[in-house]
């Protein structure tokens, strides 16, 4: 599994946020919230989510819609909506360096900056990315050119419960079912060690509360 | 937030969905409050933010997060900021997602003859009256026995600031000696939000300011050490 490493409160007239890498993949997101909302997005019982994804070179098109999609339906599981109705909470995205795992490094970022932030939640998550070479080996984490040379690859986002429950998952490739088990079940036991970087990021905030 | 006189036992940092407490039948007789940060599902108290866990001597459990947006409570005091005047109300910035709602005749001696109408931009010092998700927040300028009791507009020519939500609980402590510390230094008018924002004012704008970075050295520093060398750095803040 590659290097993990988060720095919180990065921007400082943000909410929340956090600079999150997983080995040369770095994602730095922001969140704002619960603040005010357009009329037309204001739902009586619950609060608007947005999420924004910018990409690191280039100009935001369908990719990045299409992780915005992602991010939005996994954090929407996470945060407990219905105690904000009619404010919106915003999530941007920054990828600031790729190296294939730009939508988990973004959704762990997301994660911490949620932390951050304050908001509250049913549970935090953490997304893993492996892929399968063509001998059938699993790589967690793997880098751009281990996911070119590899028959598939997978993202799953997990939640922090006893059974790790999934609440995404995003494939890409021609996987059997016993591969994509093997998949599942790699990921699902490398996703204890972000949570325990999590835990070990949050003591380091509050290290202050925690020796006085 | 202090126990009167009682201890405040830290329980260890937790993230959201750590179960915090299983509450089981035998222990129907305590009484047990869940402050903010943690939610109840059946019998399994979980927490919903992360943070150190604490608890009171009194048994309130809760998280006392660091948290930079503020959502209106019942009751807290709060700094706001005058955005309009709208028939018998003004709209009030509170930094929450809304603004508040403070009726025109919601200060002492609220005869029209004597009130004083207050401009766009105007700070104002009131108690939230009302305060829940579902409805629009509105402030008082007044206590139940109808008295200013220090609430109300703020004189001009003051500084306001803001600060994170747990600097202002720090502050507020009544164990918290910084305050006193900066009153002992120099005259000065403080008025701490539980929105976040301070609003100072005293004699000469550089005080105002050393005083500003005092407080905000909690954002930086523990208590303790704010206190310990607030002296020293409200020397250094002056030049």
């Amino acid at each position: 599994m590659a290097q993990h490493a988060c720095e919180l409160s990065f921007l400082s007239r943000s909410d929340g946020s956090a600079l999150y890498s997983i080995g040369l993949n770095v994602a730095l997101a922001s969140v704002n919230g619960p603040g005010d909302v357009k009329v037309s997005n204001r739902l009586y019982n619950r609060s608007h989510l947005e999420v924004c994804y910018s990409p690191s070179t280039g100009h935001s098109m369908i990719r990045e819609r299409a992780l915005e999609s992602v991010i939005m339906r996994t954090v929407e599981q996470a945060i407990l909506v219905h105690l904000h109705p009619r404010t919106a909470i915003n999530i941007t995205i920054q990828e600031m360096q790729s190296d294939g795992l730009a939508l988990s490094a973004s959704v762990n970022a997301a994660c911490m900056a949620l932390l951050d932030a304050g908001i509250q939640m049913k549970t935090t998550f953490a997304a893993v990315t492996c892929c399968i070479t063509p001998s059938g080996t699993v790589i967690i984490d793997p880098t751009e050119a281990e996911i070119q040379e590899s028959v598939a690859e997978a993202t799953f986002v997990f939640e922090s419960s006893g059974e790790a429950s999934v609440l995404t998952a995003h494939q890409d490739g021609r996987l059997s079912y016993e591969d994509f088990k093997k998949c599942l079940h790699h990921c699902q036991v490398a996703s204890k060690d972000v949570f325990a970087f999590y835990r070990r990021m949050t003591e380091k905030k509050y290290q202050n509360e925690i020796e006085s | 937030m202090s126990g009167r006189g009682g201890r405040i036992e830290s329980l260890g940092v937790v993230l959201p969905g750590d179960k915090v407490l299983q509450l089981d039948s035998e222990d129907c007789a305590k009484e047990i409050f869940l402050g903010p940060g943690l939610r109840r599902h059946e019998s399994i108290v979980y927490a919903t933010r992360s943070g150190p866990l604490k608890k009171t001597s009194q048994n309130i459990y809760y998280i006392d997060n660091y948290q930079r947006r503020y959502t209106p409570l019942q009751g807290q005091f709060v700094v706001g900021i005058v955005y309009k005047k709208k028939g018998d109300n003004y709209i009030i910035d509170i930094g929450g997602s809304e603004y508040a709602l403070l009726s025109l005749l919601c200060f002492e001696n609220a005869p029209k003859k004597a009130r004083k109408e207050m401009r766009p931009g105007e700070l104002v010092f009131g108690q939230l009256l009302v305060a829940e998700r579902d409805m629009e927040p509105e402030l008082v300028c007044l206590d139940v026995c109808n008295n200013a009791v220090g609430i109300g507009p703020l004189p001009e020519g003051g500084l306001m600031f803001t600060v994170p939500l747990h600097v202002t609980r720090e502050i507020l402590d009544p164990q918290s000696t910084l305050l006193k510390k900066l009153s002992s230094l120099v005259e000065c008018m403080v008025v701490v939000g539980s929105n976040g924002r301070v609003w100072v004012a005293a004699q000469e704008q550089r005080h105002m300011l050393a005083i500003m970075n005092c407080l905000k050295l909690l954002e930086v520093m523990t208590k303790q050490e704010a206190e310990q060398n607030v002296y020293r750095y409200f020397k250094k803040f002056l030049h």
